[in-house]
């Protein structure tokens, strides 16, 4: 059964009580909260995520956004995250509820599943081969994921890359796509058909509103990728597109430096890296047009296809 | 499992020390140095000078020995040469 096969009163009531149970790529989450912004987030970004009877499905993440117990359920109310009934996180404002729950869920998984080597980076795939995006904060990582998937790669994650260590191969977490401050507009510019959540203002990361992923991308949720490319996106204002090689051994050391357990995986993590940037093509790429990125991302597409 | 794992990216490399779980990050002129060390075991640094000149198509001189020096020491700090 799919969510949004759930009316929105039986979504709320199930988030209320005993909890929703969801499939997101590799993981089960059982969601419990009685906050409408919610279960109004997850009505319209994840209706084609399968959904369970949660007392009859094991969940990996037990999570839980409610207002603190305190006086400020009234004044200026906020929103926990609980993890198997631990608070990771400080309360933020009930407005930034939704993202909330996201940025809960990144951590859930960046911290626990260790069966693979997580790289903070997005991910997508075409013909069968997945371009990483590991970028700083403001490089247009983002933005660039979001104009890809709309313009037929696959989204295979917009913020965790997930390299199983037994095969190599990438995993797809195709949760919805986080958009920043301009990108908000640049992605409704580029394709007005793409639905974008309520925007939440004044988050730590400025405005923020998630991207439904394309329904392809979760249908085929189970389908692994294998690495293709690491390409390092920078988005400059009036810059030509260009895209260059870079050296690999660099490359690893950034993306050692930016995964979430390569640390916790010794020298495992090594092998699983070595051997993913063996197999890729590593360049830098710089842009300014959304709509010239995704041509040159399709050339290089069509140049490894099969 | 040997102390040093090393992948070669030609013409960089990089090092992980499985005993303090760090890696490393090596440049062409550090890891022709190894190599040249590893396959040839008593070589003196004068002779480390005009082999990586000839290798890496370097002018000898104040310059190459300053950068020879600093590869050493950071072969050294990493612990894949032993101090003298």
């Amino acid at each position: 059964m799919k969510l949004l096969q759930l009316s929105p009163s039986d979504l709320r009531h199930q988030l209320a009580g005993e909890g929703v149970w969801l499939r997101t790529g590799p993981f089960s989450l059982r969601v419990r909260s009685r906050i409408p912004y919610v279960a109004e987030g997850l009505a319209e970004l994840y209706g084609q995520f399968e959904v369970r009877n949660s007392h009859q499905a094991f969940a990996d993440f037990h999570v839980e956004l409610n207002p603190p117990t305190t006086f400020r359920r009234w004044f200026r109310p906020q929103v926990n995250f609980s993890f198997d009934g631990a608070e990771p996180f400080k309360p933020l404002p009930l407005d930034q509820a939704y993202p909330m729950l996201e940025w809960g869920l990144n951590w859930c998984v960046s911290m626990h599943a260790h069966h693979y080597l997580i790289i903070h980076a997005a991910v997508i795939e075409k013909n069968g081969l997945a371009a990483i995006l590991p970028a700083p904060p403001g490089s247009g990582k983002s933005t660039l994921t979001a104009g890809l998937v709309l313009s037929g790669w696959r989204l295979l994650s917009d913020e965790l890359t997930l390299i199983d260590r037994k095969t190599g191969l990438i995993h797809a977490l195709p949760r919805p796509v986080s958009l920043k401050n301009q990108s908000i507009d640049v992605i409704r510019r580029f394709n007005p058909g793409a639905f974008i959540n309520r925007v939440s203002h004044d988050t730590a990361k400025g405005a923020v509103a998630h991207m439904r992923p394309p329904r392809d991308s979760v249908l085929r949720q189970h389908e692994p990728a294998r690495p293709g490319w690491v390409i390092f996106p920078k988005w400059q204002a009036g810059a030509a597109t260009q895209l260059v090689p870079r050296s690999k051994a660099e490359t690893f050391m950034f993306l050692a430096q930016n995964a979430f357990n390569y640390s916790h995986l010794g020298a495992d993590g090594f092998r699983v890296g070595t051997t993913l940037i063996e197999q890729t093509h590593c360049y830098d790429f710089r842009y300014s047009e959304l709509n010239e990125a995704v041509a040159t991302f399709d050339r290089l597409a069509e140049r490894r296809a099969p | 499992m040997a102390r040093f794992q090393i992948k070669s990216f030609e013409p960089e490399a990089v090092v992980f020390d499985t005993a303090s779980g760090d890696t490393h990050f090596l440049p062409p002129l550090t890891v022709a140095l190894f190599r040249m060390i590893q396959n040839n075991p008593g070589i003196t640094v004068d002779e480390m000078h005009v082999a990586l000149a000839s290798q890496l198509s370097l002018e000898t001189g104040p310059d190459l020995t300053h950068q020879t020096d600093e590869a050493l020491a950071s072969l050294r700090q990493i612990g894949l040469l032993e101090a003298p």
